[in-house]
């Protein structure tokens, strides 16, 4: 089965993917920070139990795990994948995690909060995580009552996720947009409106990938309707700006673009040693060259997946044991290489 | 250039924040930023205590970092350290301090999204038929929404004792639709 980062959205190549992430409490515990140990090993078997029901319901082939019983190399790459966070990924005390096989779906029990459900999709396709995550959020509801105030909202842990609990997040790839003068004042514009527009990969003149996360800022106050309308109405216009720089930049200059695309495909293709960071910067050329139909393969490119396949706790999973850091510029180029689909003609 | 904190030692760590886009740069020693647990894993829970805490140590700030929540032991000053609350109950505990500040990180400090279905199902037992829910319950709620505004009021005014008295029928209202059920 496909994850979903292996799979491509052709109908706007610069929106990567879309994410709806919706934290809840049950009203039985406190808040997860302030559970004992054998609280919290129980709620997350209680609500382990609760959760088989909402996967027979779901349909989707689904894998349960303690996070204890993973390897630190596992949670490490779970976190590249946006499976987890960086407070998971350390996280000691008993702590669940339902999967799906093809990775859309997650469910994290006892993390910062005691449910977090997380939907991904490649594209932009908030609108339908949203009804998704709806939908089982209404199902998960009828299993265990939430924590809820009528004037705050859905109650959390952190105050940053109180009342809707709600982040939806649109990545978007914006190497030509970014590099504009005007680009951080448009980013700071984008506050003004509630969206937080920040680097997947490093922040300013360091996000190297040129990919950018379009999340609400807000999770009180807003319908969840408004914060996904938001967030995509944000994401898409980005992206259309993006395409029309892209647009100019191939008109006047065809030959440099499909020069620097194909000079990237080389280097990918036939390199033996690559750093992370023109690893990165390579790839994004490659995405974009891709994206305005210079480079073109027989199937599918997934350049995102082959993105979150280089980063070092993948590449050691890979290589099932740990590597230096030369070792890992050697592992990172050979992962490439084999990934890397043949041009079909120019 | 000196520490930003202690002002005593050389500054050797440089740390970037990028709130809502805009960059500010702080220089803080060795010693200082381990204190504050600067690092790869940054808590957002001392960060945002930055946003939300007790920004000047007044006396009364102080006296209100002893509050304490029955239900689950959270202090005020702990939810300032950390930035995180201990239960759901928290919230109706702190309310009057921290009202403001939510509004101030959140623009709001009022819900309009998504009710959730244990509510209406509650109130559904509660009123016994479930026919009748709705109204039964927007009864229930609306008088806890006066006291709620009551309450602000007195907040306003700052008679604590009102507002105590309100945050108390509140709680009890709320709790006796709970036990109904």
């Amino acid at each position: 089965m496909l994850k979903w980062f292996e799979e491509t959205d052709r109908e706007n190549p610069s929106i990567i993917y879309s994410r709806i992430r919706l934290v809840r409490n049950w009203t039985e515990y406190p808040f997860s920070g302030r559970l004992t140990e054998e609280q919290a090993r129980e709620m997350v078997s209680r609500l382990e139990k609760g959760m088989r029901e909402f996967c027979l319901e779901d349909g989707r082939d689904y894998e349960f795990a303690m996070l204890g019983d993973l390897s630190d190399l596992d949670r490490r790459a779970l976190r590249e994948r946006r499976i987890l966070n960086g407070t998971l990924v350390s996280k000691k005390e008993p702590a669940g995690l339902i999967l799906s096989r093809d990775e859309r779906v997650s469910l994290v029990l006892n993390g910062d909060d005691h449910i977090r459900m997380q939907f991904i999709a490649p594209g932009m396709k908030l609108k339908e995580l949203w009804k998704e995550a709806d939908r089982a959020d209404d199902f998960i509801n009828g299993i265990f009552p939430y924590a809820y105030d009528r004037k705050y909202g859905f109650l959390t842990a952190y105050p940053t996720n109180v009342g809707t609990g709600l982040r939806a997040s649109s990545v978007v790839h914006l190497p030509a947009l970014s590099t504009g003068k005007k680009f951080s004042s448009l980013v700071g514009e984008m506050s003004r409106f509630g969206a937080s527009v920040r680097g997947l990969y490093g922040e300013g003149n360091e996000n190297y990938g040129s990919l950018y996360v379009i999340s609400n800022q807000k999770t009180l106050g807003v319908t969840e309707e408004e914060i996904v309308g938001l967030v995509e109405k944000v994401a898409r216009q980005l992206a259309d700006q993006e395409r029309q720089v892209r647009e100019m930049a191939l008109s006047s200059d065809r030959l440099g673009q499909e020069d620097e695309a194909c000079k990237s495909y080389g280097v990918l293709k036939y390199a033996r040693r690559l750093t992370w960071k023109d690893a990165m910067v390579f790839l994004s050329r490659l995405m974009t060259g891709v994206s305005d139909g210079i480079l073109k393969f027989d199937g599918p490119c997934p350049v995102f997946s082959i993105m979150l396949g280089i980063q070092k706790a993948n590449l050691q999973r890979v290589s099932r044991r740990p590597l230096s850091r030369a070792e890992l510029d050697v592992a990172r180029a050979a992962y490439i290489r084999a990934e890397l689909p043949e041009l079909s003609g120019l | 250039m000196l520490c930003e904190k202690c002002r005593v030692r050389e500054a050797t760590i440089q740390y970037t924040e990028v709130v809502n886009g805009v960059r500010t740069e702080h220089n803080f020693c060795a010693q200082c930023a381990s204190e504050m647990d600067l690092g790869q894993d940054f808590p957002l829970g001392r960060l945002l205590s930055g946003l939300l805490g007790l920004g000047t140590e007044s006396p009364r700030e102080e006296k209100y970092a002893q509050v304490v929540c029955p239900t689950c032991g959270t202090s005020y000053g702990d939810f300032v350290k950390d930035s995180r609350f201990g239960c759901p109950d928290c919230y109706e505990v702190f309310d009057l301090l921290i009202s403001d500040k939510i509004k101030q990180l959140q623009g709001s400090d009022c819900h309009k999204g998504k009710i959730p279905k244990n509510r209406t199902a509650e109130a559904g037992k509660s009123a016994g038929k479930e026919d009748e829910a709705p109204g039964e319950d927007s009864s229930l709620e609306e008088q806890i929404a006066r006291l709620y505004a009551c309450q602000q009021a007195a907040v306003r005014r700052e008679d604590y004792e009102e507002a105590a008295r309100c945050r108390d029928e509140i709680r009890r209202l709320r709790t006796g639709s709970e036990t109904d059920a």
